[in-house]
């Protein structure tokens, strides 16, 4: 292959296909070189790729698909940002993860990632739900990983959530495409196609669907359990590529399809403060670094609920900003697992004499998600506020996202490394974190410093490039916002202290938090069961012939669907499949051409 | 010629680093100073703030020392909302293996 076409290829392919490649080489990679290769090298790869596109907001690379046209590489403004933040996060994962040997979830870790890469620049929907469903199935064997029985039933209900958001989202396209005809992001808001952020009406059929498909993504309220349940169960790894790819791949989609959805202010504003107060009383440090990732979204949410260019550029920066100071902040407590074995807060205290690179990597994140000045979390969560403030009929908002701005610095800020590595000597002296591990939480402390100092560096790549670099220039470093900003931080830790010192500050008991899954992991089975008793008592009743007929269907079910039914015994397992596979392709051609 | 034991520094195992980051932290007078040094900051943060807000206030969220108010008490209230919430949602570590629990389990 000549060095131009090798170029060509590069710049007109889809990042993300890089990582997928590299994702589906590493089982069969067996010494450490290699996989550090594939690990590293896949998303260098994908980086070298995105900076060669060929150019923003056109087709690079389409393929004829049963009728319609799926664009497989569309880049522009708003997934250069998204993109060059999953790659990075994807490099930092593989090297954290180069400790361990296990294929499984080496592999399915590489291939999550490379279908959120694939999913930010695809330029249609039915390529973006492929790249979706994609990630939904890779990510589950991440709460797979730790192969306990409470890691399955984990697994199981998380892929409820993932696998209902999709079937959402593709009833919600096939409405959509039924009644437009449309499937390309240029075509659905032509007036907009020359700028990067389109919008989708949301009286359209199936968008509301969509953007329900979208909300379960991105852990809307009472849908938002799905991750306190399932973050902390992974291993020490799971969770760091969990936090970076799901929820913020929600948000792109929202910000390219719902932006300025007034809606979405108050859900995310929502979400920004009920968390606040999960996070005071959990005791796993990583279910409430996942109640923090819930109220950063929303942050993301409500200024893409905004959608004036300040709040989208203020989304596409903090999901940026978030997911290196999330990444950071689950590696160090990952370390903490890793080396101790727990991250219950009751069970942990004064790590810092031992493991002080930790320690400090921590601190680091913690600052960023703080927003102090000169940290990632700074500059990126500043034009989410200075756009709430903005709009005087957003005062409540604005005041909500103050007041979890409070919560941050309590929960993530302070909680955690205080709780982790300083606070009472919990006695434990466990060994500091390995090479690997260190390198990736110091290349993503760099990474926090490097945009919390040098802010430029982010805002080239934002959507609206010149609302940015504006805002840099006249808003982000007067003294007056820099003041009110340590203001509330120093004044919020001075809170800390009185609280500690009065022994008014809760303390970290072991214990479960009940949140809305109570709903279907407690209230379902209680209500499933009077309602059978019920049932079943009716049934008695209406025996006699009824019995009968329903007992021969019964009967006849059990043939069908039954483990040692015949179709069990005489039909080959393949054969079952594909008819599967069949009966749903029929449905969706049947969806979508009908 | 006797060997010349080197001095202990920390607690025994206790990483290099950290005797030299947060040793500091473990004096007596640190709590105290801390606390201290964050009441000044924060009452020189307000003074500068009106040293600098020679402009007319707009409405209440510019006031000087709003955000550090703001902030002090944002934190208290979603600390001290702790202790009931806590009582209220706190169940024992298995509290949905406990059998009649969760949905879908076979045990």
């Amino acid at each position: 292959m000549t060095i131009e076409r090798l170029a060509d290829l590069l710049a007109n392919t889809n990042p993300g296909f890089f990582i997928l490649a590299a994702a589906l080489m590493l089982p069969f990679a067996r010494d450490v070189a290699s996989r550090a290769i594939l690990m590293v090298g896949g998303p260098l790869v994908a980086l070298i790729a995105l900076i060669s596109a060929e150019g923003l907001s056109i087709n690079l690379q389409t393929v004829q698909f049963l009728g319609p046209e799926l664009v497989l590489y569309r880049p522009d403004s708003l997934s250069f940002v998204f993109g060059l933040a999953f790659i990075i996060a994807s490099a930092l994962v593989g090297v954290y993860s180069l400790h361990r040997r296990d294929a499984l979830q080496d592999s399915t870790a590489m291939l999550y990632a490379g279908a959120a890469v694939t999913a930010v620049f695809v330029g249609d929907l039915i390529s973006l739900f492929i790249a979706w469903e994609l990630t939904a199935i890779a990510s589950v064997f991440q709460i797979l990983a730790p192969r306990g029985a409470e890691s399955v039933r984990a697994a199981v209900r998380y892929l409820v959530f993932q696998i209902g958001s999709g079937m959402l989202v593709l009833a919600g396209i096939c409405m959509y495409v039924a009644a437009t005809g449309d499937t390309q992001f240029a075509l659905i808001a032509p007036s907009q196609a020359s700028l990067p952020v389109g919008v989708m009406d949301i009286n359209a059929p199936g968008a509301v669907l969509i953007l329900a498909g979208f909300g379960i993504k991105a852990a809307f309220p009472m849908v938002h359990n799905w991750l306190q349940d399932a973050y902390p169960r992974t291993s020490e790894t799971g969770a760091v590529v969990l936090s970076a790819f799901t929820t913020k791949l929600a948000v792109y989609a929202l910000a390219r399809y719902f932006a300025g959805l007034e809606w979405l202010i108050w859900i995310g504003a929502l979400m920004t403060v009920f968390p606040v107060f999960f996070a005071v009383i959990e005791n796993d440090l990583r279910k409430v670094l996942a109640y923090s990732l819930n109220n950063q979204v929303g942050f993301m949410v409500c200024a893409v609920g905004i959608g004036t260019q300040l709040a989208v550029n203020g989304a596409a920066a903090h999901a940026f900003a978030h997911i290196m100071y999330k990444a950071l902040l689950f590696m160090s407590m990952g370390a903490v697992l890793y080396r101790t074995g727990t991250t219950k807060a009751s069970q942990l205290g004064g790590l810092h004499r031992t493991m002080p690179w930790t320690t400090l990597f921590c601190l680091v994140g913690a600052a960023s998600i703080s927003a102090l000045p000169l940290f990632s979390g700074f500059v990126a969560k500043s034009m989410v506020m200075s756009a709430s403030h903005a709009d005087p009929t957003l005062f409540i908002v604005w005041i909500a996202l103050l007041f979890a701005s409070a919560g941050v610095l309590e929960h993530s800020g302070i909680k955690i490394p205080y709780f982790a590595f300083f606070s009472h000597d919990s006695g434990r002296r466990p060994q500091e974190a390995p090479f690997n591990m260190l390198l990736a939480m110091g290349a993503a402390a760099a990474l926090c410093i490097l945009v919390g100092v040098s802010p430029g560096w982010l805002y080239q790549f934002l959507p609206y490039q010149e609302a940015a670099m504006e805002y840099l220039a006249t808003d982000l470093w007067t003294a007056g916002h820099v003041l009110q900003q340590l203001q509330l931080l120093v004044f919020a830790a001075l809170a800390f202290m009185l609280l500690q010192w009065r022994r008014w500050y809760p303390a970290e008991k072991p214990g479960l938090i009940i949140d809305v899954e109570w709903f279907w992991r407690r209230g379902w089975p209680v209500v499933a069961s009077a309602v059978g008793k019920r049932v079943r008592k009716a049934g008695r009743v209406v025996s006699g012939p009824i019995g009968a007929a329903g007992g021969s269907v019964q009967l006849a079910a059990r043939q069908v669907f039954g483990r040692e039914g015949w179709v069990a015994a005489r039909v080959p397992l393949s054969a079952t499949a594909v008819l599967t596979l069949a009966i749903l392709g029929i449905v969706l051609a049947i969806s979508l051409f009908a | 010629m006797s060997e010349e034991k080197e001095p202990v520094v920390g607690e025994p195992g206790e990483h290099p680093l950290s005797v030299l980051l947060f040793s500091w932290m473990r004096t007596p007078l640190f709590k105290t100073m801390l606390a201290w040094s964050l009441l000044v900051t924060g009452a020189a943060l307000i003074g500068l703030e009106i040293w600098l807000a020679f402009r007319p206030i707009k409405d209440v969220t510019y006031a000087p020392g709003f955000q550090g108010m703001f902030g002090f008490l944002a934190f208290v209230f979603a600390v001290l909302s702790g202790w009931p919430l806590g009582k209220m949602l706190r169940r024992s570590e298995g509290y949905y293996d406990s059998r009649g629990g969760e949905a879908g389990r076979d045990d």
